[in-house]
């Protein structure tokens, strides 16, 4: 069931559209909990004072600013209160951008948007912007959160996706990757299995039978049923010099 | 010498395992691909400005709780739970706790955004590191991208694996029956003039996409805003910690050293004494 | 903290790194090492002693590329002894003789997580003073299956009046030792006594054992290296760590043990981790004592 989260107004130029945000993602997941193994009491996440090792109550907080390694800036609430961006109920479109332009690295949460009055913008400009083929980049402010969004549509339905800083992206280059020389050979044998490997993205065939067997499992423990353990699978990492040999392998299975 | 607490060095990973494409398997550690923004205040004690920690906390015995006392456990009523160890919740899809099997590739163009959670990077671990570099080079030469299903922890997840610049990276995905259908729209009252107006307006506000102009926007704006408010404020210092753990792990080894010494020793003496 | 002068014995010995993770699932770092080999120094020892060292040498932690070492590394302290043995056809090198704590310690500052030695001492290279059975679960088969193995293996040796050790690997299977301590002894003795043994309990449990090497005969079985018997070839020493993901330990284990093992069927339990080898061997000492100390002889081949 979609929840409202909050309501805003689209704006940009002379366009305004109101809308209203809505989840459009429901996960109705298996919760675990930690748990303290020598009494069984349910463990709760404290902040912990790292100079005396006791736990602190939120009335002892203090926020700071890192200025060097054991110095900080505190700032008081009202300061803090003072850096949170204006509530705001606008979602401000700056520019617009091709609608494969941006990089899933940067895709968060996805919301859908539900026109807020009746009227004709919303659909105006979700067609607009599909024929167009083009997403809106935006900045709104949310429970006195200031947050980026990519503003698309498919021609009848606006969402908004949130999108992740680029300063909160590693890159690939901090992984301290070695590069390795791969032949040409193997390379083209590898596209080419890949290629023979290749479906259409049909989504609704994956489900989650993990879920499943873990409520079996739980049930099984709730009813004291003893658990038979299974080891988990392990696959022999392929040797580098035979690395040209299984490919050529695989491509047979692949092929057969 | 003492220092604060040090930061956590290079992500020694969240999962480990071996990823596979047909006959290929390479063995991978799970790393994390987000980081959190440069932004960030840090929560400091009142009383002596000691930077605070998150830990895990027993209510009843009032201490923390080491990694070793820690289980994972299940709620099936308020106040009754019962406990799950790592051994069990791997028991439970025993093939995908340790391996990621991609079992088909498809394109990244048919992938809509609504599906992509969360992105991980897969890290080759010895004697992978060619067969994860074939991997990533052929991803990117077909521009397609892995499916697998994998389990961390107690999730079981859908992971989408393609390339990045030469590394692996891997996205977990929603399922489709988590995500909620759109509504069904009637064609709105527009005129073809309106359309096009508003076209034009969004094509002539057109550009190429630059995060970076906006990360380093927020960033100046919240310095900016630092330096007004608290410019003139002396900065406090926290007080000295000793790395405690590896304190403790040179004691102890210290004590192991004298411990043996004195042991070996007793019993050279011992069968000094048998000969003589 | 990056280094640490310590000294033991009257020598210095500066520790680097030693809160480096070098089992990164199981957050054991160097020092903890350190400690480990530092507790079982006195039970290890004995076995290192005047052996030429095979060094397994993992610098960045045991999932990250790791290195054998023959040759005893040129920056050693002057107080680390060696020995000049041949190295393939016409080189001799200098290896490591672990034979006393703070040579271990120095070893283990290099990160050498695996201790591998000789079957036979470095003054008399070519004189085994054990045979080994070298049980290698192939694809299929496990330490059970190598247990079920070794129990036999046991019974055999038993009727020709010669007594067993055993030891797990550290890994997926079990060594078997038969010592001989005898000065007449070569590889030639021991390697074809092995191989008569494997042979003939391949052709007794057929689906249970092979003697041959090549990997298509080994799906299901039990894999009797007897090939190990070699003056060439090392096996990983009694309470060496191993690299895998948790600190492991090739760990003696008393023959009513294993039989409980077997009996549970729970294959996990048959590995020791490092803490419990240390308590092991405070309660029981070395149980591998007599391998270096029996004297027996192999019967006539």
């Amino acid at each position: 069931m979609a929840q409202t989260l909050w309501i805003g107004n689209i704006h940009f130029k002379t366009t305004n559209v109101p809308v209203k945000l809505l989840t459009a993602v429901s996960q109705n997941r298996i919760q675990l909990h930690l748990f303290h193994k020598t009494d069984g009491i349910k463990l709760r996440q404290q902040m912990i004072c790292a100079y005396e090792k006791t736990p602190v109550s939120s009335d002892q907080q203090l926020k700071g600013f890192r200025v060097g390694e054991r110095s900080y800036i505190p700032i008081s609430p009202e300061e803090l209160a003072q850096t949170e961006p204006k509530p705001s109920r606008t979602i401000a479109v700056h520019e617009f951008v091709k609608t494969d332009a941006i990089d899933p690295v940067f895709m968060g949460q996805t919301y859908r948007l539900e026109p807020a009055a009746p009227g004709k913008v919303y659909g105006l400009l979700a067609a607009a912007l599909k024929e167009t083929g083009r997403q809106g980049l935006c900045t709104w402010t949310m429970r006195k959160r200031a947050h980026l969004g990519a503003l698309r549509s498919d021609g009848k339905s606006l969402n908004l996706i949130v999108l992740r800083f680029a300063d909160e992206i590693i890159r690939a280059k901090s992984l301290g990757l070695e590069s390795f020389s791969i032949s040409e050979k193997e390379l083209n044998i590898a596209g080419e299995l890949i290629g023979k490997l290749t479906v259409p993205f049909q989504p609704e065939k994956y489900t989650d039978e993990h879920q499943k067997k873990l409520r079996a499992l739980i049930g099984k423990k709730a009813r004291g049923e003893k658990i038979r353990l299974s080891k988990p699978k392990h696959l022999t990492a392929t040797v580098p010099s035979k690395l040209l040999e299984v490919l050529e392998e695989s491509l047979q299975k692949a092929a057969a | 010498m003492k220092k604060t607490s040090p930061p956590k060095t290079a992500p020694q990973g969240i999962w480990s395992g071996t990823i596979s494409f047909s006959l290929v398997a390479i063995p991978v550690r799970l790393v994390r691909a987000l980081a959190p923004g440069l932004i960030a205040f840090r929560l400091l004690h009142d009383k002596d400005y000691s930077p605070l920690e998150r830990k895990m906390f027993c209510p009843e015995d009032e201490a923390i709780v080491p990694p070793e006392e820690i289980t994972k456990g299940y709620e099936i009523a308020p106040g009754r739970h019962i406990m799950i160890s790592d051994e069990e919740l791997e028991s439970v899809s025993p093939e995908r706790s340790r391996t990621i099997e991609i079992s088909e590739f498809i394109d990244l163009n048919e992938v809509a955004p609504i599906y992509y959670e969360r992105p991980y990077y897969l890290v080759p671990l010895k004697g992978g590191e060619k067969a994860y570099r074939l991997l990533a080079l052929a991803l990117q030469k077909t521009n397609k991208a892995g499916i697998a299903k994998f389990v961390l922890d107690e999730r079981g997840y859908l992971a989408l694996i393609k390339n990045r610049d030469g590394a692996l990276e891997l996205n977990t995905l929603h399922y489709s029956d988590e995500i909620i259908p759109g509504k069904d729209r009637k064609k709105a009252g527009f005129t073809e003039k309106e359309k096009d107006r508003l076209k034009k307006i969004i094509k002539e506000m057109t550009a190429d996409f630059a995060p970076e102009k906006y990360s380093d926007r927020r960033r100046q704006a919240f310095l900016d805003l630092i330096k007004k408010k608290i410019g003139k404020k002396a900065a406090v210092e926290a007080p000295e910690i000793e790395d405690e753990e590896a304190e403790e792990g040179m004691a102890d080894l210290m004590a192991a050293l004298q411990e043996s010494m004195r042991k070996m020793r007793k019993a050279d003496e011992q069968k000094k004494h048998k000969h003589q | 903290m990056n280094k640490k002068n310590i000294s033991i014995n009257d020598r210095e010995l500066s520790l680097s790194n030693p809160e480096k993770i070098l089992y990164p699932a199981y957050g054991f770092t160097k020092v903890r090492i350190l400690e480990y080999y530092s507790r079982v120094a006195r039970f290890i020892l004995p076995h290192l002693k005047d052996r030429a060292l095979t060094l397994k040498r993992y610098p960045q932690g045991v999932d990250q590329e790791y290195f054998f070492e023959k040759r005893c590394p040129a920056h050693r302290p002057n107080w680390v002894k060696t020995a000049a043995l041949p190295y393939g056809k016409d080189k001799k090198i200098a290896y490591c003789l672990a034979n006393n704590l703070e040579t271990l310690i120095w070893l283990e500052n290099l990160a050498s997580i695996e201790l591998h030695v000789p079957l036979a001492r470095a003054a008399s290279y070519r004189t085994p003073d054990a045979v080994v059975f070298d049980l290698d679960p192939g694809d299929g088969a496990d330490i059970l299956d190598c247990a079920r193995v070794a129990l036999i293996l046991k019974e055999l040796l038993a009727r020709q009046h010669l007594l067993s050790w055993v030891k797990t690997s550290g890994r997926k299977g079990l060594h078997v030792f038969v010592p001989l301590n005898s000065k007449g002894t070569s590889f030639e003795n021991t390697k074809s006594f092995s191989r008569a043994v494997a042979e003939t309990m391949q052709n007794k449990y057929p689906d249970l054992v092979t003697a041959r090497m090549d990997k298509k005969y080994r799906r299901n079985k039990v894999f009797i290296n007897w090939s190990q018997n070699d003056a060439s070839k090392t096996m990983v020493c009694a309470y060496s760590l191993r690299a895998e993901e948790k600190p492991y330990v090739s760990c003696p284990l008393k023959w009513p043990e294993l039989e409980k093992l077997l009996k549970l069927k729970k294959p996990d339990k048959f590995q020791v981790l490092a803490a419990e080898a240390v308590k092991r061997v405070g309660k029981d000492g070395d149980l591998f004592r007599e391998v270096l100390t029996k004297k027996q002889r192999l019967p006539n081949v």
